[in-house]
């Protein structure tokens, strides 16, 4: 591989672990925010009715089907969690902020210092991978109605950090093939 | 590759380090804002038994006003290069990167001032960060909340739209290696 082609490698590498990134630090942080709010013991699992006023409906565009079923959607969240599913899930969602953070960290030194760190970028990714698969296999034996929620998003995750992860190995693989190349010759 | 006339080449000099850090920050909380929004939406409305948003909604807020703050200081900080590169002579791509800065500045303002103004007209009290109340200096107003909503919504539609060009530069610019990325990444 040539010096300009790892150099474009590496730049195109950076924005993509970036951008998904980004996407996975708002996604964790909302998982997080989620488990935070709907806990077992909160008023929708006290079945307490929705309130749903004419005014409030106008203002945020919901019929009133619509403003009883939010309640509903709570219920449905609380019913199908199993107890260890909320401790599990903040657990898990704060490890993949701190992944998520250190990808990113990697992303700026693949740019910032001389000799890129792929290996860091593998290890951020096999833990960003980690996090998904673990997450999976927690939606996997949880009721229907949260596997559907969670299953197709964290199959995508999966996909993506794989993709990833591959594409790093190999570049990572060419560059020590090249430093190799490099090396002068000693008789 | 970077060689071919044809590709948009930016101008090779570093932004200063606070531009770039804000950039990041910007983004992240974008990003945040639009997912926790999609979600938080989908609670059940507000009572005295339902507290489901207020958290969401604080929280939202808070990010709101200092994402307000970042942008102003860093459209500040770059406003005048902008408009110089807006109008000297450039390829059509070139102009469209300009102006996409300047729309997204210009976005990202009408986004927070009127997800503000909509918190506002809507009775409910905000405390930034937990910390300092901020005081209410509008009475509520179910038709000026409804007015700012609409603006909020079709803003952050618009910015999404916006972002998404914006993305497309970026993978682009990383592709092409014109020294693009460098500069947004570059810490030094």
């Amino acid at each position: 591989m040539g010096n300009e082609s790892a150099k474009t490698n590496v730049s195109w590498l950076a924005v993509v672990i970036m951008l998904f990134g980004l996407l996975s630090l708002a996604s964790h942080g909302t998982e997080m925010l989620k488990q935070a709010v709907i806990g077992p013991g909160s008023s929708a699992d006290l079945g307490f009715a929705a309130d749903c006023r004419a005014d409030e409906l106008e203002e945020e565009q919901l019929s009133l089907e619509e403003c009883q079923l939010m309640v509903s959607n709570v219920r449905i969240i609380l019913s199908s969690s199993p107890d260890w599913f909320r401790p599990y899930q903040l657990a898990f969602s704060s490890l993949g902020i701190a992944a998520t953070l250190l990808s990113l960290v990697t992303a700026f030194s693949l740019i910032n210092r001389k000799s890129p760190p792929l290996r860091l970028a593998i290890v951020s990714i096999t833990l960003l991978l980690f996090v998904d698969v673990a997450g999976f296999v927690a939606a996997v034996n949880t009721g229907p109605m949260l596997r559907a929620q969670y299953l197709w998003p964290l199959l995508l995750w999966i996909s993506v950090h794989l993709c990833m992860l591959v594409a790093v190995i190999r570049i990572e693989q060419y560059d020590a093939v090249d430093s190799e190349c490099r090396k002068p010759e000693t008789s | 590759m970077s060689e071919t006339g044809n590709l948009v080449k930016p101008k090779s000099q570093n932004l200063p380090r606070l531009v770039v850090l804000l950039h990041w920050l910007l983004a992240a909380s974008v990003f945040f804002l639009f997912v926790s929004s999609w979600w938080m939406l989908s609670l059940p409305l507000p009572n005295a038994e339902f507290t489901y948003r207020e958290l969401p909604f604080q929280l939202h807020k808070n990010i709101g006003i200092t994402l307000f703050v970042a942008v102003i200081t860093m459209a500040a900080i770059r406003v005048r290069s902008l408009l110089r590169e807006a109008s000297s002579h450039q390829s059509w791509l070139q102009r469209l990167a300009v102006w996409d800065h300047i729309l997204l500045y210009t976005l990202l303002t009408v986004c927070c001032l009127s997800g503000y103004m909509s918190s506002s007209y809507s009775g409910w009290a905000t405390k930034l960060w937990w910390l300092v109340d901020i005081p209410l200096w509008a009475a509520e107003n179910d038709d000026l909340n409804i007015l700012f909503s609409e603006v909020h919504l079709w803003s952050c539609w618009a910015l999404l739209g916006l972002l998404l060009l914006h993305i497309g530069a970026a993978i682009y610019h990383g592709v092409g290696n014109d020294g693009a990325i460098e500069k947004m990444f570059r810490l030094r």
